[in-house]
């Protein structure tokens, strides 16, 4: 067991290292930050000193192996765009991300199971009929296109929601801003959120409902119709539970995806998390900002990957002794 | 310190909400430190220039005008120039300016670590006389000394030393990369780095306000379509630029106001004028036909620049002459016609310097730099396949554009020029049309390595000459020169389009420069 759990985080490392030689690898095709640090007085002995400042001039692995030295002591360098650490001013921004996707994490689950069971026992209902139909917006429309449809209409329209922004946000403790205490920072909530959450929130509605419909037909439900339990009790304290287990295995791994994938609609709504940050050192070449939010992105992925791999030898007791056998 | 500003500024928001004469605006870009010497780019210095005062300023009209200096004069035959400075001028922080602050700022903005050094090398000394005179000595006479610093902000000594910033830190940062202690008509409230920057009046300032703002915010919003909509929105009152697709539609729109006006930008192409073969396309590896100024010249003139700004800017630009628009100081008035659109001209010349059949070559172009320059360069590779030349295009993002052009990967680029500093015609000289000399700083930007014996000769005199009539008759002779040469063509100069709503009223100046205290809330 112990053994099987060195062995997986020993991979995971292995990954991380991986995805860090690739993006460094990467960096130099997205272009040369030096221009954009120096005016156009500049000299190219000024863009040679800086460059040689900065490291650039090392091939890549080298300026790699720079980054690691550093991030294993918790320093990630500091921002080329804005001349400050790069530690601090994602954690400034990592408060509106982690806002955002708990927002859109929950409209998604409780909307997307929700919606899924309705449309599971109305089958032939025309609501079921008009939500499944719906749905495949959710799912085909690009996340951009949606998100402006909505500022298009509520904002620009109704004029009821702001067009961008995370309003007015209060800062609780030393590190971390919220918008959940004021009114104008729920307001701001509720277009981004919706627009990352959509597709989530179809994904899982379409889930459940297939999952459901699956252990409607199961011989239990029937037995427990047979000995003249009420609708409700059958369908969510039998079948809905039953439901559910593949169901909270996807909603973990899109909990990442929603923090990963949130680039696009803090694009979109000038959300200031660390989608958008990541988004403006790219266009900037912000190499450190850059290489410390991809690595944390993949601590992220590869961390709830080992948790789950974890949890299932715990869960499954087959998992164990097959290991435990092929040994 | 940050945090508490934040915290008060969060309470007085809530307290009484939406003021009239709060004004929120939006651009594209966050200008990247607080720091007036550290970084040489318009959103910096056009950002700081409300908080921050010079010597001199620009008008509304782009004509110098007196700020923290009161009158200035050059030194005997033009050894220098001197300046009077304005008595009783106080930094936000309630510190006296006088002459020293002067000083420390020319040791800090002409420092090795200061991006904006390149404005004081003519200077060779700087000598305070009293506390309210300065002189800077030049190493030749420099009419133009007086203009090209006219961005060249004035920081406390005190407070930079108190605080540890006497000299700029582009790469760590350092104080003055967030703070602000300047003598400007606005005062820096709160700033929070690529999200919000929220400015507040300075009571004590030394001239009349004419605005009547009690706060402004500021707010980075790259993607356009969210600025538009947040403009239609009433979320901000302003927002620049708007996309050109966008403009007739928000004329049409009840509530705001579309802003156009020309900007100090021309847009060109530039050639390859020291290789000996075509890198790109497929002629590649063949001689350099661009050395040929026939070959240039029909280039000029296989492309139909009207044809361009109907299509592509919808109306907007103005076609250009020569390297200035007719804004600037030194704009050669004699040599304002631009080659005519004439394709049948095109092709002799082709045939004459022995190209009947054409060439294959590459064009580079950006496709994130200037607006629309992508649907540009596809213009002018249509419009040049018509004469029989064949531009294989490569458009690339302004991150991987300007290290291919400083490799000279390139047969034909798309360039854009502003002349920061002196916005004067001796501008682009220097860096563009000049022989590359990197001793001298001369042609830095002149990428195809362009080079005329007697243009190079003109140059320093018109640097030095004092009088404007001979200056401008040099200026007429080197215009005439590149553009016979065809040294660049080129194309138009871009327009500059903002947009506000119909409750308020501002001051487009042509450097894109957005100046707060012109700003009234109706």
């Amino acid at each position: 067991m112990l053994a099987f759990i060195i062995r997986r985080v020993g991979q995971s490392i292995l990954v991380l290292l991986i995805v860090g030689l690739v993006a460094f690898s990467m960096f130099r095709f997205i272009g040369d930050p030096i221009d954009n640090m120096l005016g156009q007085e500049r000299t190219m002995e000024d863009v040679e000193r800086l460059r040689a400042q900065l490291g650039l001039d090392q091939p890549f692995p080298v300026q790699y192996f720079r980054f690691l030295e550093g991030a294993v002591q918790g320093n990630f360098g500091v921002s080329y765009r804005q001349g400050r650490p790069v530690a601090e001013i994602i954690l400034e921004r990592a408060p509106a991300t982690l806002e955002l996707a708990l927002v859109s994490g929950i409209f998604a689950v409780v909307l997307g199971i929700a919606l899924g069971v309705f449309t599971a026992i109305r089958r032939q209902g025309i609501g079921a009929n008009v939500i499944m139909a719906a749905s495949l917006i959710g799912v085909s429309l690009p996340t951009f296109l949606i998100g402006i449809l909505l500022i298009y209409l509520f904002s620009v329209e109704l004029g009821w929601l702001p067009s961008f922004g995370r309003g007015q946000t209060v800062m609780i403790g030393e590190n971390w801003s919220t918008g959940f205490l004021t009114e104008s920072g729920l307001k701001a909530l509720i277009l981004p959120a919706i627009t990352l959450g959509l597709y989530q929130m179809t994904l899982i509605m379409r889930l459940v409902r297939s999952e459901m419909l699956e252990v409607l037909r199961q011989d239990y439900i029937r037995f427990a119709r047979a000995r003249g339990l009420k609708d409700r009790a059958v369908y969510f304290r039998h079948a809905l539970k039953n439901t559910m287990v593949p169901v909270v295995t996807v909603i973990g791994l899109q909990i990442g995806s929603i923090i990963a994938f949130a680039i696009i609609t803090e694009t979109v709504f000038q959300w200031p998390g660390v989608g958008l940050l990541f988004i403006n050192a790219i266009q900037f070449v912000d190499i450190p900002v850059m290489a410390a939010y991809l690595m944390l992105i993949s601590v992220m992925f590869v961390g709830i990957n080992l948790i789950v791999d974890i949890l299932y030898v715990f869960i499954d007791p087959r998992l164990r002794v097959d290991r435990a056998g092929a040994h | 310190m940050l945090r508490t500003t934040t915290a008060l500024l969060a309470t007085a928001l809530m307290a009484g909400t939406a003021s009239a004469e709060e004004f929120r605006w939006a651009g594209q870009t966050d200008p990247q430190t607080m720091d007036p010497h550290a970084v040489s780019s318009a959103p910096v210095l056009g950002f700081l220039n409300n908080v921050y005062d010079g010597l001199v300023r620009m008008s509304k009209d782009m004509t110098l005008e007196p700020s923290l200096a009161t009158s200035w004069e050059p030194i005997g035959a033009g050894e220098g120039w001197r300046f009077t400075l304005r008595e009783g001028v106080t930094f936000h922080d309630g510190a006296t300016f006088d002459a020293d602050d002067v000083l420390f700022s020319y040791e800090r903005a002409s420092d090795e670590t200061a991006d904006v050094r390149s404005w004081f090398s003519p200077v060779t000394e700087v000598r305070v006389v009293d506390d309210f005179t300065v002189e800077f000595y030049t190493n030749a006479p420099n009419p133009l000394f007086p203009a090209s610093i006219a961005n060249w902000m004035m920081m406390d000594r005190g407070w930079a030393e108190a605080n540890n910033a006497t000299r700029p830190d582009k790469e760590a940062g350092n104080y003055a990369t967030l703070n602000v202690n300047g003598t400007g008509a606005f005062m820096l409230a709160d700033r929070q780095p690529g999200l919000t920057t929220t400015l507040v009046p300075n009571e004590n300032w030394w001239d009349t306000a004419e605005h009547n703002i009690t706060t402004a915010t500021f707010t980075p919003i790259q993607n356009p379509a969210t600025a538009v909509a947040a403009l239609l929105s009433g979320d901000v009152d302003f927002v620049e630029p708007v996309p050109i697709q966008d403009a007739a539609r928000l004329e049409a729109t009840d509530g705001v106001n579309v802003i156009r006006g020309i900007e100090t930008r021309t847009i060109m192409l530039g050639f390859s004028h020291e290789a000996d073969t075509l890198k790109y396309g497929a002629s590649a590896g063949a001689p350099n036909p661009f050395r040929d100024v026939r070959v240039r010249e029909a280039v000029a003139k296989a492309i139909n620049v009207d044809a361009i700004l109907q299509t592509i800017w919808r109306g907007s630009a103005e076609p250009a002459s020569q390297l200035v628009t007719p804004a600037l100081s030194g704009y050669s008035a004699t040599n304002a016609a631009r080659p005519d659109y004439d394709p049948e001209a095109a092709r002799a010349l082709l045939a004459e310097a022995g190209y009947a059949d054409g060439f294959g070559f590459g064009l580079m172009c950006p496709n994130d730099r200037y607006p629309n320059d992508e649907a540009v360069c596809q213009a002018i590779t249509a419009m040049l396949a018509q004469v029989g030349i064949e531009a294989e295009l490569n458009a690339m993002p302004v991150s991987n554009y300007w290290p291919e052009l400083r490799a000279d990967n390139f047969d034909m680029y798309l360039l854009g020029w502003s002349p920061g500093g002196s916005l004067d015609h001796e501008h682009p000289l220097r860096f563009l049309a000049s022989t590359p000399n990197e001793e001298k700083r001369l042609g830095s930007w002149n990428f195809g390595g362009y080079s005329n014996a007697r243009l190079d000769e003109l140059l320093p005199m018109i640097l030095a000459e004092i009088d404007p009539a001979a200056r401008q008759a040099m200026l007429d002779e080197v215009t005439a020169i590149y553009q016979g040469e065809h040294a660049y063509v080129p194309l138009y100069v871009q327009p500059l389009v903002w947009g506000t709503r119909d409750n308020i009223e501002l001051t487009q100046r042509p450097d894109n420069f957005f100046i707060l205290r012109w700003v009234t809330v109706n």
